[in-house]
Parts: structure tokens; C-alpha cells; sequence
């Protein structure tokens, strides 16, 4: 692999859930020296910022684009540009990107990726109807009183339509990623158990999604650290973290659009991933893939080919996903049991899964010998869905 | 929150939308490649002509999936709980997100995917607030 080949070297991370006394720049400077130090860098070796944005405050989004971050990590005239990366809850993988490409043309030599989100001390009827302006046509498709949760369970009613899984099989999704999410301390629900049972007895909020099937708001916060593979080799890296290929596909705007909600544009954005990285789905160790509702989540490894098609649901109902199962999927709970931090909740999971690679998600948790990681994210109405397939590697 | 692009949208908006208001209901088509388009569009999507005008939709469609709203609305909607929406697939390639009228029991549990839906409007009052196409059952 060439000098310049982009790899993760840090990470740092805030816990989910509701923080009402965490400032939202006080997240993004501690999780972004956090990285910083666990890349084993200084602040002044990050040339290049690029910022995840945030949801809940148009202010502190203008915060985020007008540099407020630069002054206060100090790195006044120390960095060379700092922007905003935003296709909702799809950024991280489109930021990693944009990261590799800056590294690799020699264009950034350290990249800071930040995230930070306040959607859990936000008010929540405001957070919701700001949801639902995002991905929904006003002239065509608001007048119908579609919520952000109806978007989720048409593409769940769907699923379960084509694959003929039951309700406690879309439950005992939920379940796996609570029994992950009881393995991290930085979980919204790292004390609380769920079963089937529980989930099925849960009102009904959006046939057919169910109360604790709709993922819960959240604050949150994430960094990572990129430079090249050269770079990493002079600092004395033993591990890092290489994006060994990446794919992609737009399906829609609105969801009325989508031809197949059941599937959404999974299947067209994996074959260049692993055509790129030269390892197919049975090479995969980890995956962690957006999972807002569960639906999305399986209809996204049925389209990375970690799951026959239909059989999803039903292997999460076997507990092949679970800890300890067959394949470990969102080991660090998911949107579903995490948190939804937003466009963070994406963060969340490229951020466990770069944890993973490098051996650091601690005694409880850490998938052993994991080395290949399968990432899939989404955005707005489930507009898009994005692979990115990492590998951890010695420098 | 409106935005620079509501202004001079009404002529899209306006002739889909006084259909529904008397209770019919048109697709956008495009004059000089002859297919259907839905949602409306500036310039047709498949050839970029801008010679579109409106046409009568097929009142027959499927239905490729649906939600109930039972708990929890957008702000606006509280009154109409509980209420559904669907995603309708049209002959000629064209679909759009529609209100579903509720079924003979009064809920949507005879609704099945891939079934036939009607266009069948609302109200007159329902349809001029909230011009958007609904379906029902076949009678």
C-alpha cells in the first residue's frame, strides 16, 4: 500500500443520552482532544477540520461554519481550512471520504472529524416538526401529514410485506441492539434491559412501528483522526484503520419516489465497495450499519449481502446478530439503543467501528480479532445509501 | 418555513392542485417525450423539455406500502389521528405519497400491499386546506 493511502489513527467519544448541562462547543472540544491524543498527535498537527453538522440550533450551526471551533482549540492561523460536510444522517461516510481524498492527494496531511449533537435537551416537538420538513416536499407530500415516523414504517411495512417477518421478529432487532448497547458505557441505554415482550406491548405509535421501535433523541458527540499511512508508520503506529473501498447510491428524495422501499438503494451501492476492496460479505467481522428503524437496518445487510435476502429479521430472532452470535452487528447499540444524535448517530457507528479495528472497545465488547468492518449509512428520507468497508491493518 | 423557492412555484403547484380541489386528479406529462412525471417538475426529468402540461391519471392504482398514524402527528394534524398514508404506483410509471380513506371498519386492516387502491377525494372543504390525492378501497 502507497505512502499516501488515508487511515484512521484516534478517536474520541462523549456518552449519549440527555446531557442538558454539556454545551454543545464544550462536546466538541473535549471529544475533538480526545482524538487528537489517542491519534497520538499534538492539536497543531490537524490541518484540516472537517465538521459534521448539528441539528438542533441553526446558531450553533452557524458556529460550526464561521470557524468557533478553530479559535477555540486554539489553532488560530495554525489550520489550513476548516468546512462542513451535510447529507444528513449519511455525512460521516461522505466525510470520510472527502477526508481520504484530501489526504491522498496530499491536499491535508491530518484531518479532524467532529460531531456533536444536542437532539435529547432539544424541545422535542420542535426537533420533531423540523424532522419532518427534512426529506419531505412541502408542495407535494406535507399536506398528506406524513411524520418522520410514518417514513420509517413504510419502509418497515414494506419489508415485512416482501420478507414475511413477524413483528416479534422486527422486535427482536431492537432487543440485539439493547443487549450491545448494555455492553457500552457511552449507551443512552447502557442500564436498561428490553425484551420481545416489552417491545410487542409497547403502544402502537405508526402501524406497524411500535413505541420502543422508534429510536429515542440524543445528545452525542464524536471525533476521529486521519493522516496517511506513511504518516502513521513515522509516528509509530502499530495499528490503523484503512478504508480498503467505498460505494454509493442516491435512490430518492422524497420517499413516495423510492420504487422499492423494502430494498432502497443498497444493492446498487455495494458491488463497487467490495469489488474495490478485493473481500466480499463472508470476509466481513463486524458490521455496523444506520439503524434508525429496524427495517433500515436490514434491509441494509440483505443489500451488503450479510444476510440472504428476507432473512434479516429472522436471524436477529436466532440471535446470529447479537453478542456472542454469529456476525456482531451494531455493537455499540445503535441509533436504536445508542441514541439518535442526529446526523451523529452515523458518527456513532463509523466511530465504534474504527474502535473495533484498532482493538480499543474495551473487555466487554470487543469483537475478537475483529479486522474487516462493513459500515452502511443513510440520510433524510433513507435518500441514499452509502458502504464504506474498513480494514484494520499494521502501518 | 417557506423558502426563495415557493415564489413562482404556483405554476406547478396550482393547476395539480385545483384538480384536487374539484376532486380529480392529474399528473404532470411531458409534451415532447409523451411520459408521465410525477412529482411535478420545472423541466421534464427523462428528456429536459419544458413543454409539460397536466393530463387525467388512471384512477386505478397499488399500493406498495402504508403507515398509520395512531400516536404523534406533524403540528397540524392532531385532529386527524388516527390517519394514514401510503405510497401508490400509477400505470404509466408514475407514484406519490397519498392519504389512504380509512376501510369499511372504520381502521386500514383490510388494506393489503400490492392490492388495487381508487382515487377517491375527500371532502370538498378537507381537499381545498390540504389539496392531496386520496385513495380508498375498490368499491
Amino acid at each position: 500500500m502507497s505512502d499516501t493511502e488515508p487511515v484512521f489513527i484516534g478517536i474520541g467519544e462523549q456518552p449519549s443520552g440527555r446531557y442538558p448541562n454539556r454545551p454543545f462547543m464544550g462536546d466538541l472540544v473535549r471529544v475533538g482532544v480526545a482524538a487528537v491524543k489517542d491519534a497520538g498527535l499534538t492539536m497543531t498537527d490537524i490541518d484540516t477540520i472537517l465538521l459534521i453538522p448539528c441539528l438542533h440550533s441553526p446558531a450553533d450551526q452557524a458556529d460550526l461554519v464561521f470557524s468557533r471551533i478553530v479559535e477555540e482549540l486554539g489553532l488560530n492561523k495554525k489550520v489550513k481550512c476548516q468546512y462542513m460536510v451535510h447529507s444528513g444522517g449519511s455525512t460521516s461516510d461522505n466525510t470520510i471520504r472527502t477526508a481520504a481524498g484530501l489526504i491522498d492527494s496530499g491536499h491535508a496531511k491530518n484531518v479532524l472529524v467532529l460531531q456533536a449533537e444536542k437532539w435529547g435537551s432539544a424541545p422535542v416537538t420542535e426537533m420533531i416538526d423540523m424532522l419532518t420538513a427534512n426529506g419531505i416536499p412541502r408542495e407535494w407530500e406535507k399536506q398528506s401529514g406524513v411524520s418522520f415516523n410514518a417514513v420509517g414504517a413504510l419502509i418497515q411495512q414494506r419489508y415485512m410485506f416482501e420478507s414475511g417477518s413477524t413483528p416479534a421478529d422486527m422486535a427482536s432487532v431492537c432487543v440485539a441492539l439493547r443487549d450491545w448497547a448494555n455492553l457500552n458505557p457511552n449507551a443512552m441505554y447502557k442500564d436498561k434491559k428490553l425484551t420481545v415482550e416489552q417491545v410487542l406491548g409497547s403502544k402502537m405509535i405508526t402501524d406497524p412501528i411500535r413505541a420502543f421501535e422508534c429510536p429515542m433523541l440524543a445528545d452525542g458527540a464524536c471525533a476521529l483522526v486521519l493522516t496517511s499511512r506513511g504518516n502513521a508508520r513515522k509516528l509509530g503506529k502499530d495499528r490503523v484503520v484503512r478504508l480498503a473501498g467505498e460505494g454509493g447510491c442516491v435512490s430518492h428524495y422524497s420517499i413516495g419516489q423510492e420504487r422499492e422501499v423494502g430494498k432502497l438503494g443498497w444493492e446498487i451501492a455495494a458491488p463497487a465497495a467490495y469489488e474495490a476492496a478485493g473481500w466480499g460479505p463472508e470476509d466481513v467481522d463486524i458490521a455496523e450499519i444506520y439503524d434508525s428503524y429496524a427495517a433500515v437496518l436490514t434491509s441494509g445487510l440483505e443489500g451488503l449481502g450479510l444476510a440472504p435476502k428476507g432473512e434479516a429479521a429472522r436471524m436477529f430472532a436466532r440471535g446470529e446478530f447479537s453478542p456472542g452470535g454469529r456476525l456482531p452487528v451494531n455493537t455499540n447499540g445503535g441509533l436504536l439503543s445508542a441514541g439518535h444524535t442526529g446526523v451523529g448517530g452515523g458518527t456513532a457507528l463509523l466511530t465504534e467501528g474504527v474502535r473495533q479495528l484498532l482493538g480499543r472497545a474495551g473487555p466487554e465488547r470487543q469483537v475478537e480479532g475483529a479486522t474487516r468492518a462493513a459500515l452502511g449509512g443513510s440520510g433524510g428520507t433513507y435518500m441514499d445509501s452509502q458502504v464504506l468497508l474498513l480494514e484494520g491493518v499494521s502501518a | 418555513m417557506t423558502s426563495s423557492n415557493d415564489a413562482g412555484m404556483d405554476a406547478l403547484t396550482e393547476p395539480y392542485r385545483d384538480a384536487l380541489r374539484r376532486g380529480e386528479f392529474v399528473v404532470q406529462h411531458c409534451k415532447a417525450c409523451d411520459r408521465q412525471i410525477m412529482y411535478p417538475r420545472h423541466l421534464c426529468p427523462f428528456c429536459y423539455a419544458d413543454d409539460l402540461d397536466f393530463v387525467a391519471a388512471p384512477t386505478s392504482g397499488i399500493l406498495h406500502s402504508f403507515a398509520v398514524h395512531r400516536v404523534g402527528s406533524p403540528t397540524g394534524f392532531e385532529d386527524q389521528l388516527p390517519y394514514a398514508v401510503g405510497i401508490v404506483k400509477l400505470p404509466g410509471d408514475v407514484q406519490f405519497l397519498a392519504r389512504l380513506h380509512p376501510d369499511a371498519e372504520g381502521d386500514w386492516g383490510q388494506y393489503t400491499l400490492d392490492g388495487e387502491v381508487v382515487f377517491r377525494g375527500a371532502d370538498a372543504d378537507e381537499m381545498t386546506a390540504r389539496p392531496v390525492p386520496w385513495f380508498g378501497l375498490p368499491a
